[in-house]
C-alpha cells in the first residue's frame, strides 16, 4: 500500500514537472546579434557585452535620486559558498552560480525557477557564472567539465571534459560564446601543466580547437602554466578574442624556466574561428610572484594622445596599467597604479623589466604588491564620459621566500602577506594618473565596479557596504550594509521601465531599484549597453 | 595478502570498532561497516543496511538509487549535509516540501538509520599521499581538504596561494585536541581573509586528522625542510640592524630594547618574529570622539568605516555613532610600520631581524 502511494506521488510529481516546464510563450532564443548588441533588458554575457567595459547606458538611477535606492528583492542560496559569479539575464530570468550549483531566478521577483546541482571532486575555489547561446546554458565545473543545460529547466543536454582534472586542472570561469563557439579556459596552479583554451560546438559539444598557452610539461628549459581562468573579451570587427593568461609554473621558482615565459602572464589575441594566436603581450615577462594577467582586457575605441585608436586596457595584478593597440598588441602606455617594487623599469616595448633581486629568496624579499596583486579577478569599469578606468585596487606588501628544498614543482616556495588596504582608483587612461582614490578599508574590498551613463559607479567596500559613487569625483552618494563584502561585480538591467542593480554578498543575491511608485511606467528608451 | 593491505585491513577493523562504540543507538554490525566506508579499498556495500533499505523504499524512486538525483525535478542527496543540518533534513523528511511528500511515519530506529545513510559520505578517493597506511578519518579529511582548502594552503597543507603552511603553524603544532583548528575552520579568520566553513564535527575531525598527518610527515622529512625555518632568517648584520633601529628606521620613537621589546626574541622566533616586526596585526588603535554637544569621549577603536565609528571605553562598553554626526580622531601608532614599507631595502629587514634576535 505504502509502495503504491509512493508510485502515485511519483506520477503526480512527474506530471507537475512536465506541466511546469511546458512553455506558455515561446521564449526567444538568444541570437548572436543580441550578444553583439545586448538589449537593456538583458545581460547576456559575463561582462554584459563583449567589450568588458561593464558600463551601462541607463540613466534612470542618477546622482540626484540614488539616495532613494532600495531593496527590490533578495535571493538566499542558503549555502556557505560566497557568490563570486556575475549573473546572466535573458528573457526575464537571471542565472547565477556557486561551485556545483546554478540557480534560475525571476528577475522581477527574485523567486527561484529551478536549481541545478552536481556534486564534484576538484577545486571549489569559486564559480564566475554561466554562458548562454540560443536556449542553452554552459557551465564549467570544479572537475573541469563543460556542461550544457536547457535554460528552461536546467536539464543536462551534454557533458564534455575540458581538461583532465586528475592532472591538476579545474575550472571556475563563465564561458564566452562567440558566433558558434563556446570558449572556455582552466585553472590549476598546484602542478606544472600548460594552460589552455578550448572551443566547443554549442550544439553538439564537439571540440573545435585548442590553444595552449605554454609547451607540454617537461619540455626542457620551458615554462608550464598560463592558466586561462577569467572570461575574455571580443572585438567583432577585428574578429579577435582577447584573453589574459596566468602565472608560469613552478610558481615562485623561475630557475627552470629562464627568460621570458611565453605566453604566461600575458594578454593574447586569438582568432575565435581557428584558435590561432594573432599576437601576445607579456604583462610580466618572467613572473615569480603568481601575478596572473587574467584581469579583464577592456576594449575601448577612442583617442589616445589625439589619435584615434582601437585600444585594450588592463589594470594588471602585477601593479601595472597597460594600454595597448588591440589591432597589433603594441604598447601605448605602461604605468604602475599603486606601490610596485619588483621591476627595474619598463622596456621600449612597454614590458616591465623584472628585477632579479626581487625574485623569492631563502631569506625573504619584501614585495609590493602582495600575491593577491594590486587587483584581482573582479571587473573594473570604463566610463566613456570621463575617460576613467575605475578599478578596485589593493596596495599591499608581502614577503616571498624560495630555497632549493622547495623544489621546482607546483608552488615551489612560500609567501606571506604583511599588510594591505583597499582603494577604488580612477585612472585617467591617457596618462595613467590616478584622478581620484576612494578608501574602502583595511585588508581590501574584492568588489568589482560598474558604471552608468548617469555618472554613477557601483562597487563595495571591505566591510560589506554596497556603494554608489559619483564617477567624476569618487564621492559616496549612497550606501547600504549587506553583511559581508561583495565578492562579485555588479550588473544592471531595465525591466518594465524600472532599472535594477544586482549585487551579491555571501550567499545572497540582492536586486536594488528605485521604489516602484516613484518609477513612472515608461517605455524603455535605453539603447542597450 | 601484502603488508600494506594487511595494515589497511587492521585499521579498517579498528575504525569500525571505534565508530560502532561511538554510535550505540544504531543496531547491528552493518552500521559499523558503513561508518568505515571511507577506508579504501575495503568498502563493500552492505545490503542489510536498514538505512539503505529505508532509502530504497521511500526515497530512491525520486532521488535515484545512488542518491544522485533525477534532474531537473529531483535533487541529488549526495553531500546534503553541506546544505542542511540534520534537524532540517529530519523536518523535510517529516513534512515534505513542494512536490516532495512528507513521511511522518518515519520515526525512531528507521529514521536514525535513514539519517545515517543520508549523511554518510561518498567514498573518498584513494590518494597517493604517504603511500601506505591511512586512517579512514584522515583519508576522508584529505578529500574535503582538496576540495575546500588546497587552493590556499596547498594540496599537502604546506602552503599555496595566499594561505600559510599549516604544517609550520604554531596553532596546529600546539592544538593536539583539534579544538583551536576547529574554531578557525568554523569561524574563519576575517582579518586574514580566511572564510568560515560549515562542516560537520566529523568532517572537521577528518580535516584535522589530515592536517596533523601532513604535519607529522613534514617534521619527519630529513634535511631540506620546506617552508621558512629560523635558520633561513640569519643573513643580517646585528650592528647594521641596531643602527637602523636607532636611526633611519625610527623604531626608537615607539620602542625600547629594554622596554616593550625586552625578551621579544624569547617570545617569538623565525618567521613569526619577522612578520610581527614588519607589521604587528594585533595592535589597538585609539579614537577620540567629539559629540555634537562638545563632549569628548575616548577609547579603543572598535570599528570604522565611512559611515560608522565605534569604540570601547575604559570599562569595556561599546559605543557607536554615525560618522557624519560626530568628529573623531584616530590615533594608530601601527601606521608607522606601513610608512616604512616603501623605504626598506631587503638588507634593512634582514639586519633589523638580526638585531631583534639578540633581544632575549
Amino acid at each position: 500500500m505504502k509502495f503504491l502511494n509512493d508510485r502515485l506521488l511519483f506520477l503526480f510529481a512527474a506530471l507537475f514537472v512536465s506541466l511546469s516546464s511546458a512553455p506558455l510563450l515561446a521564449a526567444q532564443d538568444l541570437e548572436n546579434a543580441q550578444l553583439v548588441h545586448p538589449t537593456a533588458d538583458s545581460w547576456p554575457t559575463y561582462h554584459g557585452d563583449y567589450s568588458g567595459r561593464r558600463h551601462v547606458h541607463f540613466a534612470q538611477i542618477t546622482p540626484q535620486n540614488v539616495g532613494d535606492l532600495s531593496l527590490a528583492w533578495a535571493y538566499q542560496t542558503n549555502q556557505a559558498a560566497a557568490i563570486k559569479s556575475s549573473p546572466l539575464l535573458v528573457d526575464g530570468i537571471i542565472y547565477f552560480t556557486v561551485p556545483d550549483n546554478i540557480w534560475a531566478v525571476d528577475a522581477r521577483s527574485g523567486h527561484m525557477i529551478w536549481h541545478y546541482t552536481r556534486p564534484s571532486k576538484g577545486e571549489h575555489i569559486g564559480q564566475r557564472g554561466v554562458a548562454i547561446y540560443k536556449s542553452w546554458l554552459f557551465f564549467a565545473t570544479p572537475d573541469t567539465h563543460l556542461i550544457s543545460l536547457n535554460a528552461k529547466d536546467g536539464s543536462v543536454r551534454w557533458d564534455k571534459v575540458i581538461a583532465d582534472t586528475s592532472k591538476g586542472y579545474w575550472s571556475t570561469m563563465a564561458p564566452l560564446v562567440v558566433k558558434n563557439h563556446v570558449i572556455v579556459g582552466v585553472g590549476g596552479d598546484l602542478d606544472n601543466i600548460p594552460g589552455l583554451l578550448r572551443s566547443f560546438d554549442p550544439d553538439t559539444g564537439a571540440l573545435q580547437w585548442e590553444w595552449d598557452a605554454t609547451p607540454p610539461a617537461s619540455t626542457p628549459n620551458a615554462t608550464t602554466g598560463g592558466m586561462t581562468w577569467i572570461t575574455g573579451t571580443y572585438d567583432p570587427e577585428l574578429n579577435l578574442l582577447y584573453w589574459g593568461t596566468g602565472n608560469p609554473t613552478p610558481v615562485l621558482n623561475g630557475k627552470t624556466r629562464p627568460g621570458t615565459d611565453l605566453y604566461t602572464c600575458s594578454i593574447v589575441a586569438i582568432d575565435p574561428d581557428t584558435g590561432k594566436l594573432a599576437w601576445g603581450f607579456s604583462a610580466s615577462p618572467h613572473d615569480t610572484h603568481d601575478w596572473d594577467a587574467v584581469e579583464i582586457p577592456v576594449l575601448v575605441d577612442g583617442k589616445f594622445h589625439g589619435e584615434p585608436h582601437k585600444m585594450l586596457m588592463q589594470a594588471s595584478r602585477n601593479g601595472y596599467f597597460f594600454v595597448l593597440d588591440r589591432t597589433n598588441g603594441k604598447s601605448l602606455l605602461t604605468t604602475p597604479y599603486g606601490p610596485v617594487n619588483w621591476a627595474l623599469g619598463i622596456d621600449k616595448e612597454g614590458h616591465p623589466i623584472p628585477n632579479p633581486d626581487k625574485e623569492p629568496a631563502p631569506d625573504g624579499r619584501l614585495i609590493a604588491p602582495d600575491e593577491g596583486g594590486l587587483t584581482n579577478y573582479r571587473s573594473p569599469s570604463f566610463d566613456p564620459a570621463t575617460g576613467l578606468f575605475i578599478v578596485d585596487a589593493h596596495p599591499s606588501y608581502s614577503l616571498y621566500f624560495a630555497k632549493p628544498a622547495d623544489g621546482a614543482y607546483g608552488w615551489a616556495g612560500a609567501d606571506y602577506g604583511l599588510w594591505g588596504k583597499g582603494v577604488i582608483d580612477a585612472i585617467d587612461y591617457q596618462t595613467g594618473k590616478i584622478r581620484w582614490t576612494h578608501d574602502v578599508g583595511e585588508g581590501g574590498s574584492g568588489a568589482g565596479v560598474m558604471t552608468t551613463d548617469s555618472g554613477l559607479a557601483f562597487t563595495g567596500d571591505g566591510h560589506g557596504n554596497l556603494l554608489a559613487l559619483e564617477t567624476s569625483t569618487g564621492k559616496t552618494l549612497w550606501h547600504v550594509g549587506t553583511g559581508s563584502p561583495m565578492q562579485s561585480s555588479p550588473i544592471s538591467y531595465e525591466l518594465d521601465g524600472r532599472q535594477y542593480i544586482l549585487s551579491s554578498s555571501g550567499g545572497v543575491l540582492f536586486a536594488w531599484a528605485l521604489p516602484e511608485n516613484r518609477v513612472h511606467a515608461r517605455t524603455s528608451t535605453a539603447a542597450g549597453h | 595478502m601484502n603488508k600494506v593491505k594487511g595494515i589497511r585491513f587492521a585499521l579498517f577493523l579498528a575504525a569500525a570498532a571505534v565508530s560502532f562504540s561511538l554510535v550505540p543507538s544504531i543496531e547491528g554490525p552493518a552500521r559499523a561497516a558503513d561508518q568505515a566506508e571511507n577506508v579504501p579499498p575495503a568498502k563493500t556495500p552492505t545490503p542489510k543496511d536498514p538505512g539503505a533499505d529505508s532509502y530504497a523504499q521511500h526515497c530512491a524512486i525520486c532521488h535515484g538509487d545512488q542518491r544522485q538525483g533525477i534532474l531537473p525535478g529531483f535533487p541529488p542527496l549526495l553531500g546534503i549535509t553541506h546544505q542542511m543540518t540534520d534537524d532540517k533534513i529530519t523536518d523535510l523528511i517529516h513534512t515534505g516540501k513542494g512536490r516532495m511528500p512528507g513521511f511522518p511515519s518515519l520515526q525512531n530506529g528507521e529514521l536514525t538509520a535513514l539519517m545515517h545513510f543520508l549523511t554518510s559520505a561518498e567514498p573518498a578517493p584513494q590518494l597517493a599521499a604517504n603511500g601506505g597506511a591511512r586512517t579512514s578519518l584522515s583519508a576522508a579529511g584529505e578529500s574535503l581538504f582538496l576540495q575546500n582548502c588546497a587552493f590556499c594552503h596547498g594540496r599537502d597543507a604546506e602552503g599555496g596561494e595566499t594561505g600559510p603552511d599549516l604544517t609550520e603553524s604554531r596553532l596546529v603544532r600546539r592544538d593536539r585536541t583539534g579544538d583551536d583548528i576547529a574554531k578557525v575552520i568554523h569561524e574563519g579568520r576575517p582579518d586574514n581573509k580566511m572564510p568560515a566553513f560549515n562542516f560537520s564535527t566529523q568532517e572537521i575531525r577528518g580535516i584535522i586528522a589530515f592536517i596533523h598527518e601532513r604535519e607529522a610527515e613534514a617534521v619527519s622529512r630529513p634535511g631540506g625542510r620546506r617552508g621558512v625555518s629560523v635558520a633561513d632568517l640569519q643573513t643580517g648584520n646585528v650592528d647594521a640592524g641596531k643602527r637602523y633601529f636607532n636611526g633611519p628606521g625610527g623604531c626608537v620613537k615607539c620602542h625600547a630594547p629594554s622596554g616593550d621589546l625586552a625578551g621579544v626574541a624569547s617570545r617569538y622566533e623565525g618567521l613569526e618574529l619577522e612578520e610581527r616586526m614588519l607589521f604587528p596585526r594585533d595592535t589597538t588603535s585609539h579614537v577620540t570622539v567629539t559629540l555634537p554637544s562638545g563632549k569628548e569621549l575616548s577609547g579603543s577603536l572598535a570599528y570604522l568605516d565611512e559611515f560608522t565609528v565605534a569604540m570601547r571605553d575604559s570599562s569595556g562598553v561599546y559605543h557607536s555613532w554615525a560618522a557624519s554626526r560626530v568628529r573623531y580622531k584616530v590615533h594608530a601608532p601601527v601606521e608607522a610600520h606601513v610608512d616604512l614599507f616603501p623605504k626598506y631595502t631587503d638588507a634593512d629587514i634582514h639586519n633589523l631581524m638580526a638585531y631583534l634576535q639578540t633581544l632575549h
